[in-house]
Formats: C-alpha cells, sequence, structure tokens
C-alpha cells in the first residue's frame, strides 16, 4: 500500500538573482514498510526533499500526497497536525527537549495528541523497551549519551504509529557502535512495527541496510535501486 | 504537558530566572509594602478625624459656618436630638457649644474655637478623655468646679504654661534609660534651670550637643525633662451673644495629645454649662451636635436621611467637612492601581527581555517542536506560561515577604519620630502602622498574571515567526 507518493515536485530558490534548483522533477513512491535511503553528494538535493516530504517545506510545483491526502492543499495548521498524526522525525542533531526526562520526551506528541494516560504509559514503555532504554527512562537527555538520545530520538519519533519516519543524516554525529546500534533498532521496529523509514544519509552502513537506495544529484533522481 | 514543560524551562538557566524572580519580589514587595503604609496612614489619619477631632457627622443652622455668629443655636434642641437618636446607624451624638475667642497668659496669646461640651455625652462620641497625658489632668471627670479646660498639649506649649527642666531625679531618669555618661555630665550644666518653652529648651540643647547627638537624644531628653503644672491658669477672651468682649480665667483639667498639633492648638474644651453663663445663651442651648454612627463608610448616607429628616438644618458628613480627607479615600484606590501598574509595567521589560533571550537561545528546539506537530496554538502558550510562571513565582513570593513584614509592622508599627513634627503639622501619627486587605492580593495576583501574559507577547510572536527548515539549522 502506498504511504507517500511525490509527484514531479520541484523546488526552486530565488537566491541574489540566481535560480538554484534543489529538487527538480522528483517522481517517487514509498510502500508500507520500506527502508530507505536517499543518497548523493552535499548540495543534491537530499535534505529539501525530505523537508518537502515532512511538510515542512512548500514545493514550488509538483505534489506531495500521503495516505490521500495532498499537502498542498492543507492549510498551515492543519499540515502543523497532520504532521504530528502522520509522520515521525529523526533529526541530525537529537533534539530532544533538554528539560523533560526520556520517558516525557518520548510522550510529549501523544500528550499533544491527547492521549489518555494508560495508552500514553503503554506505548511509551514499549517503545523505550524496543530502543533498549526502559532504565533510563526518568533520565534526562543531558544524562545520556549521543547514542542513546539519538535512541530516545527514534522512540519518540514512532510515538503515535505515523505513516513513516524521515531521518535526516541520524547517525552523523555518532561513533561507530552506536551508529551500528541504533540501525540495528530502526530496522528491527521497522520490521515489527511496519513504519517506513526514509533516510537522508552519506553513511555506507544505512545505504548497506537500505532495501531501497535513492540516488540524488543536483535534485534529480539518478538511480532508485530497490534490493530484495 | 505544555504546563510541565513550561515551569521546567523557567528553571533551564537557574542564574537568569533568579535573577529575574528576585527583581519581580523586591519590586511587589516594594509596592505592596508602600501601599500599606499609605493605607495605614490614610487610616490612622481618617480614624483620628472622626474619633477625635470632627466626629462623624454635624449638625448646625445652615448659616452658622458661614461667621460662627453666637446667636445662631439650634432651634428646638430636644426634638432635633431625639430625631437623630431615633435615625438608624446612629452610635451616639454631643451637643455642644462654640465660640471663637482667644487664649491668653502673661506670655502669648493665640486663637482658639472653645468648645463647650457635657463631658459625659462628648466621650460616647470623641475619645479625647482617652488622650490625656498622665499626670496632667483626669478629664473634667469629678470636678464639680466651674471654669476648667481641657487644651492640647501644643497650645500649652504655645501658651508657655509647660516647663522643662533638669533636676536630680530627671537626670537619674535618664542614666537608667541608657544616655551614655558624657551626655549626662553635659546636661548637668543646666541643672536646675527652668524653661518656660520648648523653643528655648531645644536651643541650650542645641548649643550642648552635636547634630547627630541632639537628634539622637533630644527627643528623650525633652520628654523627661517636661512637667506641667495641674490647674495651671490661662485667661479665655471671646464675644458674648450681645457681642460684649467677655474673658474668664480658667483651670486646665488636663493636657490631649494627638497626632494633629493645629488641631490641638486650636480647640479648647470646656462645660457647655460654663460657657453657656459667660456667653449669656440660655440654657441647653447648642450650636452643633456632633453624631457618631457604627462605620465611616455609613455617614454619608446617615447624613443624608438626617437631612431630608431635619429641612431647616445644616447636615455635613466628615467627607463634606474635610473634602481631602474624602479625596484621599476615595482617589487612593486609582491611585494605587496608577502606582501597581507601574512598578509591574518595569518589571515587564525585565521579563520581556529574559523571554526574548530565551527564544533566541532555542530557536532550534522551537523548530524542532514546530516540526513534529506542536501547532502555533500550543507554542505561543508555552512561552506564554514560561513568562507568567516567572512573573506569579515573583510575585508570589513578593507577596509572601509583604504579609509578613506588614503583619509585624502592623503590631510594632514604624516610628518616624524623627519626623513626627511635620507629620503632626499635617494631622498625622508619626508612628503608622501598616494596612492592607486581602482582596488587594487577589488584584495583585491578577495583575501579576496579565504583566507575564502581556511580556510574552512580543517573545511569543518572533517564536511563531520562525521557520522549522531554518530553525533546526540554527547553531
Amino acid at each position: 500500500m502506498k504511504v507517500l507518493e511525490i509527484k514531479n515536485v520541484s523546488k526552486t530558490y530565488n537566491e541574489s538573482e540566481i535560480r538554484v534548483n534543489a529538487v527538480n522533477g522528483v517522481t517517487l513512491d514509498f510502500q508500507e514498510a520500506e527502508f530507505a535511503a536517499i543518497v548523493g553528494p552535499s548540495g543534491s538535493g537530499k535534505t529539501t526533499l525530505l523537508n518537502l516530504i515532512g511538510g515542512l517545506d512548500n514545493p514550488t510545483s509538483g505534489e506531495i500526497i500521503i495516505d490521500g491526502t495532498n499537502l498542498s492543499k492543507l492549510r498551515s495548521s492543519e499540515l502543523i497536525d497532520f504532521r504530528m498524526r502522520n509522520i515521525g522525525f529523526v533529526f541530525q542533531a537529537y533534539n530532544l527537549i533538554p528539560v523533560l526526562t526520556a520517558r516525557e520526551n518520548v510522550e510529549f506528541i501523544m500528550s499533544l495528541q491527547k492521549w489518555s494516560r494508560t495508552d500514553r504509559d503503554e506505548r511509551t514503555f514499549e517503545l523505550l523497551k524496543a530502543v533498549g532504554l526502559s532504565d533510563r527512562a526518568d533520565s534526562r537527555p543531558a544524562k545520556m549519551s549521543g547514542g542513546q538520545q539519538q535512541r530516545i530520538a527514534v522512540a519518540r519519533a514512532l510515538a503515535s504509529r505515523p505513516k513513516f519516519v524521515l531521518a535526516d543524516e541520524p547517525t552523523a554525529n555518532l561513533d561507530s557502535k552506536s551508529a551500528s546500534t541504533l540501525l540495528e533498532i530502526m530496522e528491527k521496529l521497522n520490521h515489527e512495527e511496519e513504519i517506513t523509514f526514509i533516510f537522508s544519509t552519506h553513511d555506507a552502513r544505512v545505504v548497506k541496510m537500505a532495501h531501497r537506495v535513492i540516488t540524488l544529484e543536483d535534485g534529480k533522481v539518478v538511480s532508485d535501486d530497490v534490493r530484495d | 504537558m505544555i504546563f510541565r514543560t513550561a515551569w521546567k524551562n523557567v528553571w533551564r538557566n537557574r542564574v537568569r530566572s533568579l535573577v529575574v524572580i528576585t527583581s519581580v519580589i523586591v519590586g511587589v514587595f516594594a509596592g505592596v509594602f508602600s501601599i500599606a503604609l499609605m493605607n495605614g496612614l490614610i487610616a490612622q489619619r481618617v480614624n483620628d478625624a472622626l474619633n477625635e477631632e470632627i466626629s462623624y457627622i454635624q449638625i448646625t443652622c445652615k448659616e452658622f459656618r458661614i461667621n460662627y455668629d453666637p446667636k445662631l443655636i439650634i432651634d428646638n434642641p430636644e426634638e432635633t436630638i431625639s430625631t437623630i437618636k431615633l435615625t438608624e446607624g446612629v452610635t451616639g451624638i454631643s451637643e455642644r457649644i462654640l465660640i471663637t475667642g482667644m487664649a491668653n497668659t502673661a506670655y502669648k496669646s493665640t486663637g482658639v474655637q472653645i468648645v463647650g461640651i457635657d463631658p459625659d455625652e462628648e466621650q460616647k462620641v470623641l475619645n479625647l478623655f482617652s488622650k490625656i497625658i498622665p499626670g496632667t489632668g483626669d478629664y473634667f471627670a469629678g470636678e464639680s468646679e466651674s471654669n476648667l479646660a481641657l487644651i492640647g498639649e501644643d497650645l500649652a506649649n504655645e501658651l508657655n504654661i509647660v516647663r522643662y527642666s533638669l533636676d536630680s531625679a530627671v537626670l537619674l531618669s535618664l542614666k537608667g534609660k541608657g544616655l551614655p555618661d558624657q551626655v549626662i555630665d553635659k546636661l548637668v550644666r543646666l541643672k536646675g534651670k527652668r524653661f518656660t518653652n520648648e523653643k528655648q529648651f531645644i536651643k541650650e540643647m542645641d548649643d550642648l550637643f552635636a547634630g547627630a547627638e541632639s537628634k539622637k537624644y533630644g527627643p528623650v531628653i525633652r520628654k523627661e525633662a517636661w512637667s506641667f503644672r495641674r490647674g495651671t491658669k490661662f485667661i479665655l477672651t471671646f464675644i458674648d451673644k450681645d457681642n460684649n468682649q467677655v474673658g474668664a480665667a480658667f483651670r486646665v483639667t488636663g493636657l490631649y495629645d494627638i497626632s494633629n498639633s493645629v488641631f490641638e492648638k486650636s480647640t479648647v474644651f470646656v462645660k457647655s454649662s460654663d460657657l453657656e453663663m459667660l456667653t449669656g445663651l440660655s440654657k441647653s442651648s447648642f450650636h452643633e451636635i456632633v453624631v457618631k454612627t457604627d462605620q465611616p463608610d455609613q455617614a454619608e448616607s446617615i447624613a443624608n436621611t438626617l437631612a431630608v429628616k431635619l429641612p431647616d438644618l445644616e447636615v455635613l458628613s466628615w467627607k463634606k467637612l474635610q473634602p481631602e480627607l474624602a479625596m484621599m479615600t476615595d482617589m487612593v484606590q486609582q491611585f494605587y492601581l496608577i502606582f501597581g501598574m507601574i512598578i509591574l509595567a518595569a518589571l515587564a521589560f525585565g521579563i520581556v527581555n529574559t523571554m526574548l533571550m530565551v527564544v533566541l537561545e532555542r530557536t532550534r528546539e522551537l523548530g524542532m517542536l514546530t516540526a513534529i506537530g506542536m501547532n502555533k496554538k500550543k507554542v505561543f502558550s508555552m512561552i506564554m506560561l514560561e513568562s507568567v510562571f516567572l512573573s506569579l513565582t515573583g510575585g508570589i513570593a513578593g507577596m509572601i515577604i509583604s504579609i509578613i513584614v506588614i503583619r509585624i509592622t502592623a503590631n510594632t508599627g514604624i516610628n518616624l519620630s524623627q519626623y513626627a513634627e511635620g507629620f503632626n503639622a499635617l494631622g498625622y501619627s508619626a508612628l503608622v502602622y501598616p494596612k492592607i486587605t486581602a482582596g488587594f492580593f487577589g488584584i495583585t495576583t491578577v495583575l501579576i498574571i496579565i504583566t507575564g501574559v502581556i511580556s510574552s507577547i512580543y517573545p511569543a510572536m518572533k517564536a511563531l515567526k520562525l521557520n522549522p527548515v531554518e530553525a533546526i539549522r540554527a547553531e
């Protein structure tokens, strides 16, 4: 089942009278439970494409349809709400809320969506266990390593069972061991939760693990390899 | 979760938050305590005026206050008194004769208002009897003699009928009060001398002591050296009902001491029976009836009721008798509000500055929150709550400190005796008891919350304008 359709999407920036085509006529579909990596050199448009998919930016042309909803038809407030319910984000810099504990960070989105206390606790426990940090539930981010923080970020991204998770260079700031652990967890969750993961990455380990590798160059898709 | 996050965010930078909170505490305390002080001053002034000077309501003939003509007495006094007594809310009345005259001694003369009273009735309305300086007399109690007068201590000073002297007993008493030996040694030079007025005595003291010493020890020395011989005579002269000049010797039956030196200098109380005889007025003739009510607030409405019942007389409540007092009590609430708002506005700038720094420092975090689905309303609410928590924490702490300090000083009073002369000249006591109502704190809390909300608007708008894509990438 398609969770994401990208139809001839372009994004053009006008910077100091120079037009920059950050994304140029990209058309892609993503199915449920895909584990896909978008690769390419710096400036190829990976992050821009991820921002467009996540509704953080508006395409200059084309459409992005998530689970049947065309993002361009949504008002700003509707888009924020849609993002909260349907898209999970894992950022390069872990971007946890530093004053909240691991538990509180994971349940943050669920509380925004007004989940009941019971449902929140159940889901939070489930996710902390899945990322192997049940014993750090009451620790604040400052008391955790970078790898642990990123695992909490993954748990948070999955909290409300989104249609897919966008991960922008999630391993860039991690040592190799932490990065490997993180990727194993994400792959496991991809199988267990059947949630699509879309990475923007330079990390060869991510590329190796991905079932699908999309290569961008100058804002265009130059290859789209699906592996068995 | 927004509440919890906002509260925790307040303590993210503890030092900065504590600085802001401390400034709010100081500002709130300063404002609340100042208002309590002013409240106490005004309340005391009103209380003193109503219970020691003018009472709650005064009733006279309509033209009497124009030139205080002694012939303008109240017609049908018994019927009038009966009507007043039957009016709801009236708790005491006293009938008076009012004559303008001069008080004279061999040393000085001064203009006074001579008030003829029935001492027993007068006690039900004014409590001057409780303000008599011990040892100077006992009101008119037990005195069957005629021509007795109750006068103010300041009038006695004015007429030079008090004495200041430093005998052995006084010097011993001063030593017992802890005055240093070198001060006592200097005072010995004045031993045996008698001064007939305060100014002379003060001048001698100033010659003996340096400025700081004089300020520090002067009041206690004056108090111990002061003496008054009960029964001292002075002359009252005035015009009787037939425009004849009349004079009579009176003996002082007590000196009263209140906070209003102008009143003390200008008002002499004598028995109305003595004044009737001297002025030629017939028995039970009165110029004025003073009325006491349950509460000061009731005086206006009761005065209006009496004005309808007594259409031939002029009925004035204390607010009409002393409009400056009325102005203070009526307008002071608006003044407090403006004063409070100025303080909070000043504090608001500090909070705005802090919240702007907060938004700047958390640009990436705010971008992330918007990215993961926190809508504008919630982002605004979170920042607004942080601002409200900051101001409310400081505000509540400031109010608690204010309550404690006000409670203590409401019992002990704040001694401003070094400014006593100035205070008394305006009718105020130099011992001030701060006073504040519980309702005031409710209003203050609301104002503090409003301050927090308003302070958050600009920083929150800045946060809402952040582009999540750019914000997430911010350093």
